[in-house]
């Protein structure tokens, strides 16, 4: 095999194995776009919101971690403090329509009145395509965007990845600080963390 | 029987009191210790055990892309001191895209616990606990248990609890332990090299490897990892995680590799990857392995194989020899002639038994054998040479074997020896191990990988192919019938047959001067002397017994020199000496085959032969010499770029061995054809053609496009 046909072959591999990682979320590369109905069954895209920043936030009813960050108000003072600074936050629930999980579009609107979210909006992700766009893993998983589009956070929301809410004492919340590094235009400090929590259900391909 | 119940039942409550299990909703949890108590200043074992609900799952230390390990906070009197979870190897949870790590059904999770010096023997303690569990199916519960254990504290270091002793004990065997790999980890375009090398992964010899990090964040667990394998150990190809994004990327790798059943512990630096780590491909499919063989085709196998074996150049002398003997009864004496057959069948069995139980007991001990390994042994070759040399003279009439006194004279057809019949079924065994027919490799490789029953049920199917025609011969009338009458051309007949005999003398001493080096050849040369010398003294007093007088004089100086002979041949050892290239030749340039040669071969791509051959292996010479050594392969060889690496096993080579046995050999010969880029190797049939070569060669230049 001659040198030019090895690294032929170099590429198309190179190529096969990048193909889906193109698509995995990247920091500081273009955010995965995304069109999604909220539970009012408005369609909301990325690319609408350039020139702002963006918190996509993954949650679950049935499970305990997010319901820490829910039952202790905790999710709902960081989606009040950034919304005051013109974060737009949108949080996703994805379940497929068969499981338990699933909550329907007047459920979903029930529950965010129920915990008094401050998010722009719930996203409704019955197919799973915005989880997997995004390999969003856990109930929460964080992702920050910025006005350009880039990715500039994802992971967990603290360094507390248990269910205890005393464990929410001294923490230290990961998205509070990097929406305060985006404000100050400082580089961000810690711009990928481990996500933790409840396993996010995908639906069967 | 009721006392001794009782004796126990007051036993049981003398040692360990356990708190009631705990259950929290999805699972059963208490502690259980692995001692009766514990001695002052020593430490024991206690585990958190868990009987999980079917279908639901806690966690591994790391839990992976979502859950949380289990968790235990100890309250204990003062001075006494509980370590960190002794983590089994978990098992891996997917859950859609997603990888967790984690335990289902009963697992034991042992912490060891230490007692103060001063703690007072006599004295029970109560060590408590607090266990927090999340306990996952679809769904997550954080479930949390109370639990306590009463250790006495014990004069002596107490005695092993009778119910979970056994069970701790086996928990902490087989944890991952540091077992002094050398890893290293480096990033490859998307990917990640995670490179390993060490003693319990030498030879390439391993099939399901998992690598569990500590750390969740340094991979992405979904992703599969790819194997390959190296002479010295293996690379996993693996995905990176998180914390190869934004910032600094890991300073170190940790995490439990686990290989076949077993897990060690590891730790990879950043930086180039060890040698010998890569090159060899993945493993071949278990069913690839063995052939997917089973039983009762390895068994068929075996049979067609030694139905073959008959005609091999090996035998063939042997049993033409054989037949004209047969022959001599011209199917007037059917009873006589079924004697001889059955006879000549059970000399073969019982040889094949031998070979068989002697294969399966060196196995046993640790060796590494297959087929013909006997020859792969100086003094067993000099033997066999001077046993296919007293073969030749007998056949040539210097001395007779088997033949009863008053009949010496009456040539073949009055041979009734049935002790010379199961002699010739036992010769004609050991002189088939240089040849190997096409299916024995596989069906004998097979066996030897198998249960001591499967092995000899193979081992017997292989002798009844050997034995079957001959036996048939002497069965049925009406082949008996076909074979030429008898008559004066049969003593010639012999007389030819001592000619190959001789030439396998010959040959035998060319393996034995490859194996032990110039000097060997005098000896055995001198011992060859010696022993026509008794055959010619045996003969005199054959023919004196026969005319009447005494032998004795004769008779006793002919065993005494043979026993000579044979004794120089074999003892003292021959010197080791490093292996003599065969003789130049027009062969295709052989370059000497090592694991690690064919590993960097492979790991550039190129195309590669390898032929595993020995001096001792008829089949392969022939091989060689008929098929490999002609200009159209050799051609073939160069215009495809094949690098030819040749494999001597003509004296013993565990590497060789072990590489057979991965390909489901227990001998040679064993062609593999390595195309271009990493595929899987070719393996080519035992009887080699020049187009069947020359094809694979082409084919597996052919994958590089």
């Amino acid at each position: 095999m001659g040198p030019a046909r090895r690294t032929a072959l170099v590429a198309l591999a190179a190529l096969g194995f990048a193909a889906p990682a193109l698509a995995a979320p990247q920091i500081d590369a273009p955010a995965p776009d995304f069109q999604a109905a909220d539970a009012r069954g408005r369609v909301r895209a990325l690319a609408d919101y350039r020139g702002r920043i963006v918190v996509l936030e993954w949650t679950s009813d049935a499970c305990p971690y997010s319901h820490k960050h829910y039952d202790s108000g905790n999710m709902q003072r960081l989606q009040a403090k950034a919304r005051r600074q013109g974060v737009v936050w949108f949080t996703v629930m994805t379940a497929p329509r068969a499981s338990a999980e699933y909550m329907t579009p007047p459920e979903v609107r029930a529950w965010k009145r129920k915990v008094h979210s401050h998010a722009t909006a719930v996203l409704i992700d019955s197919d799973g395509r915005l989880a997997r766009a995004y390999e969003a893993k856990t109930t929460p998983h964080m992702f920050i965007i910025d006005p350009t589009g880039r990715l500039v956070y994802m992971g967990g929301i603290d360094d507390r990845p248990f269910t205890d809410p005393k464990s929410l004492k001294g923490a230290d919340n990961y998205v509070a600080d990097a929406l305060a590094d985006l404000k100050a235009h400082r580089p961000i400090a810690h711009p990928v963390t481990r996500p933790y929590g409840c396993s996010v259900k995908y639906p069967p391909l | 029987m009721r006392w001794l119940a009782a004796m126990l039942s007051v036993l049981a409550f003398c040692g360990v009191a356990r708190a009631a299990p705990v259950n929290t909703g999805h699972l059963t949890a208490e502690i259980v210790a692995q001692t009766q108590g514990v001695a002052p200043g020593r430490t024991t074992y206690v585990a958190l055990r868990q009987q999980i609900q079917p279908g639901w799952h806690t966690y591994w230390k790391n839990a992976g892309d979502s859950g949380q390990a289990t968790m235990i906070a100890w309250t204990l009197p003062a001075g006494w001191t509980a370590g960190p979870f002794v983590w089994p190897t978990p098992k891996r949870l997917p859950v859609g895209p997603l990888m967790n790590y984690g335990y289902e059904g009963e697992v034991l999770l042992p912490v060891p616990v230490s007692a103060p010096a001063d703690a007072r023997p006599g004295q029970t303690v109560l060590l408590k606990a607090k266990a927090s569990f999340l306990v996952c199916r679809e769904i997550c519960v954080p479930e949390d248990a109370n639990l306590q254990i009463a250790l006495p504290v014990t004069p002596a270091p107490a005695p092993t609890d009778p119910a979970w002793g056994g069970p701790i004990g086996k928990v902490l065997a087989a944890a991952p332990k540091p077992a002094g790999l050398t890893a290293a980890f480096q990033r490859k375009g998307a990917n990640l090299a995670l490179a390993v090398v060490g003693a319990p992964l030498r030879g390439g010899d391993v099939h399901d490897v998992y690598f569990y990090p500590d750390d969740s964040t340094v991979i992405d667990h979904a992703k599969p990892q790819g194997l390959d394998r190296g002479p010295n150990g293996l690379t996993l190809t693996l995905s990176p995680g998180y914390a190869f994004q934004g910032g600094a990327a890991p300073k170190a790798i940790a995490g439990v590799l686990a290989v076949d059943g077993k897990a060690y512990q590891l730790s990879a630096a950043p930086g180039p990857l060890p040698a010998g780590a890569g090159g060899l491909g993945p493993p071949l499919p278990k069913a690839a392995l063995d052939g997917g063989l089973t039983l009762i085709p390895a068994a068929l196998f075996a049979f067609l194989g030694g139905l073959i074996l008959n005609l091999m150049p090996c035998v063939f002398p042997v049993l033409a020899m054989k037949a004209a003997s047969l022959a001599a009864h011209g199917g007037r004496e059917q009873a006589l002639a079924r004697r001889h057959g059955l006879a000549f069948g059970a000399g073969v069995l019982a040889t094949f038994l031998a070979l068989a139980l002697a294969l399966i007991g060196l196995k046993a001990a640790g060796a590494e054998v297959g087929w013909g390994f006997q020859l792969q042994s100086p003094p067993i070759v000099a033997a066999l040479a001077l046993l296919m040399l007293a073969v030749a003279l007998d056949l040539s009439g210097v001395f007779e074997v088997g033949t009863s006194l008053q009949g010496a004279g009456a040539g073949l057809a009055a041979r009734s020896g049935l002790v010379g019949d199961v002699f010739t079924g036992a010769l004609a065994v050991i002189v088939a191990a240089p040849c190997t027919a096409p299916f024995m490799g596989a069906a004998v490789g097979w066996a030897l990988t198998q249960s001591a029953a499967a092995a000899l049920a193979v081992f017997l199917a292989l002798g009844a192919g050997f034995a079957l025609p001959f036996v048939l011969i002497a069965f049925a009338p009406g082949l008996l019938a076909r074979l030429p009458r008898p008559g004066p051309w049969m003593g010639a007949f012999r007389k030819l047959l001592a000619f190959p005999m001789y030439g396998a003398a010959a040959w035998l001493a060319w393996v034995l001067t490859l194996q032990a080096g110039a000097s060997a050849l005098a000896r055995i040369l001198a011992a060859a002397i010696v022993l026509a010398f008794a055959a010619w003294l045996a003969g005199a007093a054959q023919k004196r017994a026969a005319a009447g007088a005494r032998p004795l004089a004769l008779g006793a100086g002919a065993g005494v020199l043979g026993a000579a002979a044979l004794a120089a041949a074999v003892w003292p050892a021959y010197a080791a000496t490093p292996l003599a290239a065969g003789p130049a030749r027009a062969e295709a340039v052989a370059e000497a085959y090592s694991p690690s040669r064919l590993a960097a071969l492979r790991s550039d791509g190129k195309p590669v032969f390898v032929n595993y051959t020995a001096a001792w292996c008829v089949s392969c010479q022939v091989n060689d010499r008929v098929v490999l050594s002609t200009r159209p392969v050799i051609e073939a060889m160069k215009r495809d770029g094949f690098t030819y690496l040749k494999a001597d096993w003509t004296r013993r080579d565990p590497a060789i061995a072990a590489e057979l046995a991965r390909y489901g050999r227990a001998g040679v010969p064993l062609y593999l054809v390595y195309g271009a880029g990493g595929a899987q190797p070719v393996i080519l049939p035992a009887i080699l053609t020049e187009g069947a070569v020359i094809h694979a060669l082409d084919a597996g230049a052919a994958k590089a496009g």
